[in-house]
C-alpha cells in the first residue's frame, strides 16, 4: 500500500474516467445520480456498453471476459464507475452468479452459461430467501425432488429483485431433507422464469417502488442438467456467493459522490444571508461522513491488497457492515439538506430532482443493512470468524 | 510516571531519534518508522513520553540538544498548552518581546522528569521557538526566565512537529486498542456467568464486533496518515483526519472494553482501566477530535468528492 497512485495507475483512472463519462449515456447516469427509478432498458443498455468495451465483468477470470487487472486497477474502474453516476453491470449477473459459475460448475455449464450471463443475454435473479428462512437461509424449505432427468421444484422465494425482469433465477433447493444439518441438504439450480408453474409477484417497498419480488414454484421441472456442481453442495456456493458479495458491496464511490452532491446541494439552499453549507453543524457532519468515508476506502484497499488468492483478508467483514452504515448516513443527510423540500415527492412543482428523490431513496436504502447477510448477521460473523467469540 | 531505566533502553534501540537526521544523532527514518514504534508501546501498555521526543525533536531543528534528546542523555518535552484556553497549536497569551519571553504554560508534561523545555511564544507576526531549563512543577512560568531562542519565524516547524506527535499518539492509540479488545476477546471467552462463558451473550459479542469494526477503520487510517506524512510532512489533512476517527475510535472501544469486563475494568489492577486512561490522555493531546474536526469543516466547500488518491 502506497500513498498515491502510479504514473500508471494515473493514466488508467483517467482512461475510466473518459470513458464512464463519455460512452455511458448521459440521461441514464443522470437518472442513477438523482435516484430515479431505472427501466430495465436503462440497467441493460449500461451492462451492454460496458460488456462491449470489456468492462461488466473485469473480475472473472480472463478465459471468460475478465481482465488481468490489479487489485488497484480493479478499484479505480468501479470507484471511477460510480463516481461517474453509471449504473453498476447487473450485481445477479457479475458478482453474483458469474463467479460462481467459474469456480464451481462443469465445462459445459460454463460454455453455456458464463457467455450470455456476461453479455446480458440472459437476465439473472436470485432465489435464496424465504418468508421463513431470512437470516437462518439454511433453514430454506423449496424442495427439489429428483424424477429421472428432472427435478420437481416446490416453494416460494422472496426478496427477488428485479425478479420482474429475469429470464433466469439461480435457486437455493432441498434436495436432501434427512441430511443431518440443514446446510448439507441444499443444492443449487439454474430456473428458467418461464418454466411452467413459476409465477411472480411484485412487493411494493417503503418508496413506493417495485424492486422485489415473490416468486413461486408450483411443480415446477427442471432438467438434471441445471444443477450447479454436486448435489447437495449449493450451501458451499451460496456461502462464496455471499463472500464476495460483502467484499464487494461498499459503494465508496457512490458515496463519494453522494457526499460531494451534498455539498453541491447545501450551498445552492438558502439559511439566513448564506447557505446550509455555511451552517457549522452541518459542515461538521458532512467533515465526520468524510472522515469515516476515507477509513472505509483505505479499509477496503487494505484489504484488497492483503487479499491471496481469493482468500479475502478477515478484515474484509467490516466492508459491508460500515460500507451500509456510511451509505445510510449519506442518504439520511441529503434529506437534512432538501429538508422541507424533501417533502415533495410527486414531480411536477419546482422542486428538483435531487430534493424531490431524497426521501424515497433515504428509506429505500435503509435495505442496505438488511441484504447480503443483515448487519447483526455481519457482526455474528466477525465476533465467532474472526474473534473466536463462539457460545 | 517516567521509567528513566526504560527511557535509556528505547534509546540505545535508536527509537528516540528515529525520524532525526543522522548527523545529529538520529537514524535518519522516518514517519513510517515512528508509527510501528508508537503502536508496539502502545500495545504493550508502556507509558513513556515517545509522542513528546518526536514534537520536542522536530521543534529542536539544528539545535545540538537534539544529540542528547536521541541519546536519551536529556529528556526534553514541549509545552505547548495554555492554562485556561482550549488546545491551539499557535501560542496565543505566551509572547517573545525584546529577548524576554512572559506567559504560562501548564500543564508540562513530565515536567518533574525533564531537563529541558521547548515551547512557542508570540513575536509580533511570527512564532518564536524558545528553549529553556524545565520547571519543577507541571507550570512553567515564563517571566523572568532565561531563554534561547531557537527560532525566530518556526511556525512551520511547529506545524510539522504537531503533525509528528499526532501520527505518534494516533500509533500508541492504535496499539492500546488492540490490547483492549484482545483483552475483552479472552475476557469474554473465560469468564463465566450463568454458568456460561459470557462469550454466549449475544448482547456482548455483537459490541465486540463492533469494537473490532473501530480498530480495523483506525488501523488503515494510522498507516495512511504515516505514508502521507513520508510524502509530506505538512499534510494537516490527513494528520486531522487521523486524529479524528482514532479519538472517536479511542472512546469506543476504551468505553466498551471496560464496560465489557464489568467491574473488574474499573480496577487499577486490571490493565483495561490504563488502557482507557490513556487513550483519554491521548484523545486531548495536541487537540481532540472536535478540535480537528471543526477544521477539516472549515473546508469542506473547497472542493467536491473526497480524493485520497490525488
Amino acid at each position: 500500500m502506497e500513498r498515491g497512485l502510479s504514473a500508471q495507475d494515473q493514466q488508467f483512472r483517467q482512461e475510466m474516467r473518459e470513458f464512464f463519462t463519455t460512452q455511458i449515456p448521459q440521461e441514464i447516469r443522470a437518472k442513477a445520480h438523482t435516484g430515479e427509478e431505472l427501466t430495465k432498458d436503462d440497467i441493460a443498455t449500461t451492462h451492454r456498453l460496458l460488456h462491449a468495451a470489456g468492462m461488466a465483468v473485469p473480475a472473472w477470470p480472463v478465459e471468460w471476459g475478465g481482465k488481468d487487472w490489479s487489485n488497484r486497477q480493479r478499484y479505480l474502474w468501479f470507484d471511477e464507475l460510480q463516481l461517474a453516476g453509471v449504473p453498476a453491470p447487473l450485481a445477479f449477473n457479475a458478482n453474483m452468479i458469474g463467479p460462481v459459475l467459474a469456480t464451481f460448475a462443469s465445462e459445459e455449464m460454463k460454455a453455456r452459461f458464463l457467455p450470455p450471463t456476461a453479455a446480458l443475454d440472459i437476465w439473472w435473479c436470485q432465489g435464496f430467501s424465504e418468508p421463513e428462512a431470512g437470516s437462518d437461509l439454511a433453514s430454506l424449505r423449496t424442495t427439489a425432488v429428483r424424477d429421472g432427468d428432472e427435478y420437481v421444484v416446490n416453494g416460494q422465494k422472496t426478496w427477488t429483485t428485479l425478479g420482474q425482469y429475469a429470464d433466469w433465477i439461480f435457486a437455493l433447493v432441498r434436495t436432501d431433507p434427512a441430511a443431518p444439518k440443514p446446510q448439507q441438504g441444499i443444492s443449487m439450480l439454474l430456473i428458467e422464469m418461464t418454466s411452467p408453474g413459476v409465477t411472480v409477484r411484485p412487493i411494493q417497498l417503503i418508496d413506493g417502488g417495485h424492486e422485489v419480488n415473490e416468486v413461486f414454484f408450483d411443480n415446477v421441472r427442471v432438467p438434471a442438467d441445471n444443477l450447479v456442481g454436486e448435489e447437495n453442495h449449493g450451501w458451499d456456493y451460496a456461502k462464496f456467493l455471499l463472500g464476495n458479495e460483502r467484499v464487494g458491496v461498499a459503494p465508496v464511490g457512490w458515496i463519494k459522490r453522494k457526499l460531494a452532491d451534498v455539498k453541491a446541494h447545501a450551498a445552492q439552499v438558502a439559511e439566513g444571508e448564506g447557505t446550509l453549507l455555511d451552517d457549522p453543524l452541518l459542515a461538521a457532519r458532512i467533515a465526520e461522513l468524510e472522515c469515516d468515508l476515507a477509513a472505509l476506502e483505505l479499509t477496503v484497499l487494505r484489504v484488497a491488497a492483503n487479499s491471496h488468492h481469493g482468500k479475502p483478508d478477515p478484515a474484509s467483514s467490516i466492508l459491508k457492515l460500515r460500507g451500509s452504515q456510511i451509505q445510510q448516513d449519506v442518504l439520511e443527510l441529503m434529506v437534512d439538506v432538501a429538508g422541507p423540500a424533501s417533502l415533495a415527492w410527486e414531480p411536477g412543482d419546482d422542486t428538483p430532482d435531487w430534493a424531490r428523490r431524497s426521501a424515497p431513496v433515504y428509506l429505500n436504502f435503509r435495505k442496505a443493512s438488511i441484504y447480503g447477510g443483515s448487519n447483526e448477521v455481519q457482526r455474528s460473523v466477525i465476533s465467532s470468524g474472526i474473534l473466536g467469540l463462539k457460545g | 510516571m517516567f521509567d528513566a531505566k526504560l527511557w535509556r533502553a528505547l534509546a540505545e534501540m535508536g527509537t528516540l531519534g528515529l525520524p532525526f537526521p543522522e548527523e545529529a544523532g538520529g537514524m535518519g527514518a522516518g514517519p513510517v518508522e515512528v508509527m510501528i514504534v508508537a503502536s508496539e508501546l502502545g500495545r504493550a501498555g508502556v507509558r513513556s513520553p515517545y509522542a513528546e521526543t518526536m514534537v520536542a525533536g522536530t521543534l529542536l531543528g539544528d539545535d545540538a540538544l537534539l544529540g542528547s534528546l536521541c541519546d536519551g542523555s536529556a529528556l526534553v518535552v514541549p509545552a505547548l498548552t495554555e492554562p485556561g484556553r482550549a488546545w491551539s497549536p499557535l501560542p496565543v497569551g505566551v509572547v517573545l518581546s525584546g529577548g524576554a519571553a512572559s506567559g504560562v504554560r501548564a500543564p508540562v508534561p513530565y515536567a518533574a522528569a525533564a531537563d529541558h523545555v521547548v515551547t512557542t511564544a508570540r513575536a509580533g507576526d511570527s512564532t518564536a521557538i524558545l528553549a529553556v531549563d524545565a520547571p519543577v512543577s507541571s507550570t512553567l512560568d515564563l517571566a523572568g526566565k532565561a531563554i534561547r531562542v531557537l527560532a525566530e519565524d518556526g511556525e512551520a516547524t511547529v506545524r510539522r512537529a504537531i503533525n509528528l506527535g499526532i501520527l505518534a499518539l494516533g500509533a500508541e492509540a492504535l496499539g492500546a486498542m488492540d490490547t483492549a479488545l484482545a483483552l475483552t476477546v479472552d475476557y469474554l471467552k473465560t469468564r463465566k456467568q450463568f454458568g456460561v462463558p459470557l462469550a454466549r451473550f449475544q448482547t456482548l459479542t455483537q459490541r465486540a464486533a463492533d469494537m473490532y469494526t473501530s480498530v480495523e477503520l483506525t488501523r488503515s487510517v494510522v498507516y495512511f496518515a504515516a505514508m502521507s506524512l513520508a510524502a509530506d510532512p505538512d499534510d494537516e489533512v490527513a494528520i486531522a483526519r487521523l486524529k479524528v476517527s482514532a479519538g472517536k475510535a479511542g472512546r469506543h472501544v476504551g468505553q466498551e472494553a471496560v464496560q465489557l469486563h464489568g467491574g473488574i475494568g474499573v480496577t487499577a489492577e486490571y490493565a483495561v482501566s490504563h488502557l482507557l486512561a490513556r487513550l483519554t490522555a491521548i484523545e486531548h493531546t495536541y487537540g481532540d477530535a472536535r478540535y480537528h474536526l471543526a477544521r477539516l469543516a472549515r473546508r469542506v466547500g473547497d472542493y467536491g468528492a473526497l480524493d485520497l488518491m490525488a
